[in-house]
């Protein structure tokens, strides 16, 4: 099955095709360096670059694929969660090519998209498994009883883990996005330079909080000249604190459901420390870890595809009224 | 030529289907935030009235504002779209042209306006040419007072914005100023209309650069844009 997918909830303006599990085209049109001089992604800014580039990124993912429109099965969209005026435009897009073709069209959620990258990277992931879906947007660990079967069971109650480092990248001067810049500069600090809290780190809740430790980080500092801040060390210490605390919660989910694999995903998932810190404590307890490929980890289509198969499959198709939902549960396929 | 044309930048949003002067059917709802669920569905109502599957059309026609950000958006995503899609050739039309259409053979300057928020109107200023109209200058977008020192000759006022703010036009202008029907908010056919010699000509629009015009930055562009030229001076 032919799937075309469209990613537009965030800040990438992504097309992709999916045959079968088969990545035949990932288009990825970035605004970061747009959004960088804002430090962080203005909602008006992204949607109306969307409009701008969504008609080419589907021509290159059918151009790119050697396909044509008319040969395609069906379209996935990312229609729910997410910036709304920015969901409107792949939705938008979606529905008149599913009108146009007539292929059914299936409108998913963002996170389910995430949930399946590492699936469409690693087929061979076991079922169930739970999942650490984390990115700038959301910071979320489900428990993935079967495809499309989910039950989430944490959330961060305020910044997500990927804002966290956004935050204090911009606090700190270091560049947009903050992930990549703390990564980078962490390689030359020290992991314990300082003491940091874990929150939340000893609660029987599954759900997440990083707001305090980046309020943490902004007291120890603030009023400082940044040549006067250890950035290396702050860097290293911050990212250790936050990778504790999601290594942790999710290896704490994987034993209360008994489970023995694990997934990571979202942009964070391409995080080295994260990375390295899942590795070791999965190996050192005997648990399976999954990282979806590196163009797979930020926002991209390909995962949109890939859920929108297994959501066609069960025969679930959605209407030519789809609409785009910013803020909505995620759904089990029923 | 059959021309679908389409608008959902407005408060109502409107769709016509049109083989040459000749209207084949055409719908218009009030939007009320439902442009993105209605507008495909009811392409699809008004090409089955009209009789015309959409690979047998010879063009697209959208309007791409100044109005409502979003619904120029979506307009202008789902043109795009069926453009890249069947092959046919796609026109973008302005607000302004759409509301000044019906009085395009007026013997005066028009002056279509928009809401464009905080008490302030996107405006233009055209002269009937032949059966054409001409834009006289920039677009506008401000205040009503503001407007009104630019005008200098007799003007009719269009769109729902001239009627809100008549008493300040007529206070401001006296005689030069003249209203157009209260009701007046462009079918779809309009749409078509105004793109039809355009697709005559062969001068239509690149569907996959098209975009809304908006005539307003968002506000952290403008802020940016502020801080930029503040730190160049």
């Amino acid at each position: 099955m032919l799937i075309l997918g469209i990613e537009t909830s965030c800040d990438e303006t992504a097309a992709a095709l999916v045959d079968d599990g088969t990545i035949l085209s990932n288009v990825i049109s970035s605004q970061i360096d747009l959004h960088a001089s804002f430090g962080g992604v203005v909602p008006e800014v992204a949607s109306r670059k969307h409009v701008e580039a969504i008609g080419y990124v589907i021509k290159e993912a059918f151009d790119s694929a050697h396909k044509t429109p008319s040969g395609i099965d069906g379209i996935a969209v990312s229609a729910r969660y997410g910036l709304i005026g920015s969901l409107i435009v792949g939705v938008s897009a979606a529905k008149s090519l599913a009108y146009a073709l007539r292929v059914p069209l299936v409108g998913t959620h963002h996170i389910e998209g995430h949930i399946f990258a590492p699936i469409l990277s690693h087929p061979e992931i076991p079922l169930p498994h739970v999942c650490l879906t984390v990115s700038g947007g959301h910071t979320m660990l489900v428990y993935v009883k079967g495809l499309c079967q989910y039950e989430v069971m944490g959330n961060t109650l305020d910044d997500a883990a990927g804002e966290a480092f956004d935050k204090i990248a911009k606090f700190l001067n270091i560049g947009f996005p903050g992930g990549p810049a703390i990564d980078r500069l962490s390689l030359r600090g020290k992991r314990t330079a300082f003491d940091l809290p874990r929150p939340m780190v000893n609660s029987r809740s599954l759900d997440f909080s990083f707001s305090g430790l980046k309020t943490c980080v902004v007291n120890m500092f603030r009023g400082k000249q940044q040549d006067a801040i250890p950035l290396p060390d702050v860097a290293a210490s911050f990212q250790e604190a936050i990778v504790d605390v999601l290594v942790s919660k999710a290896v704490q989910a994987a034993e209360r459901k008994g489970v023995t694999a694990i997934s990571i995903t979202g942009g964070v998932s391409s995080n080295r420390r994260l990375r390295e810190a899942f590795r070791e404590t999965c190996g050192r307890l005997g648990l399976e870890v999954f990282f979806p490929l590196p163009d797979l980890c930020t926002d991209n289509a390909a995962m949109v595809a890939a859920a929108g198969a297994a959501r066609l499959d069960r025969g679930e198709v959605s209407g030519l009224d789809l609409n785009a939902v910013p803020t909505a549960p995620l759904e089990s396929s029923r | 030529m059959r021309i679908l044309g389409f608008d959902t930048a407005a408060p109502t949003n409107a769709i016509g289907l049109v083989d040459d002067d000749r209207l084949l059917a055409d719908y218009s709802w009030e939007a009320r935030d439902n442009s993105l669920q209605r507008i495909v569905l009811n392409i699809d109502q008004v090409l089955k009235r009209g009789g015309v599957r959409l690979e047998d059309i010879d063009g697209l026609a959208v309007g791409i504002g100044p109005g409502s950000w979003t619904g120029a958006k979506v307009g202008v995503t789902v043109a795009k779209t069926l453009a890249y899609v069947t092959g046919k050739p796609l026109c973008g039309v302005t607000s302004f042209e759409a509301l000044a259409y019906q009085s395009r053979n007026a013997s005066i300057q028009l002056c279509p306006l928009v809401h464009a928020g905080k008490e302030t109107v996107y405006a233009a200023l055209y002269r009937p040419r032949g059966k054409s109209l001409v834009r006289k200058g920039d677009f506008y977008v401000g205040d009503i007072e503001g407007l009104a020192a630019a005008v200098k000759e007799p003007t009719l006022f269009l769109g729902k914005p001239a009627h809100l703010y008549r008493q300040t036009l007529v206070r401001e202008l006296g005689p030069l100023a003249s209203f157009g029907s209260p009701s007046d908010s462009p079918s779809g056919c309009v749409f078509a209309w105004i793109a039809l010699p355009r697709f005559q000509k062969g001068n239509t629009d690149d569907a996959l650069s098209l975009a809304p015009l908006y005539l307003k930055e968002s506000l952290a562009q403008a802020l940016l844009l502020k801080r930029q030229q503040e730190a160049k001076s």
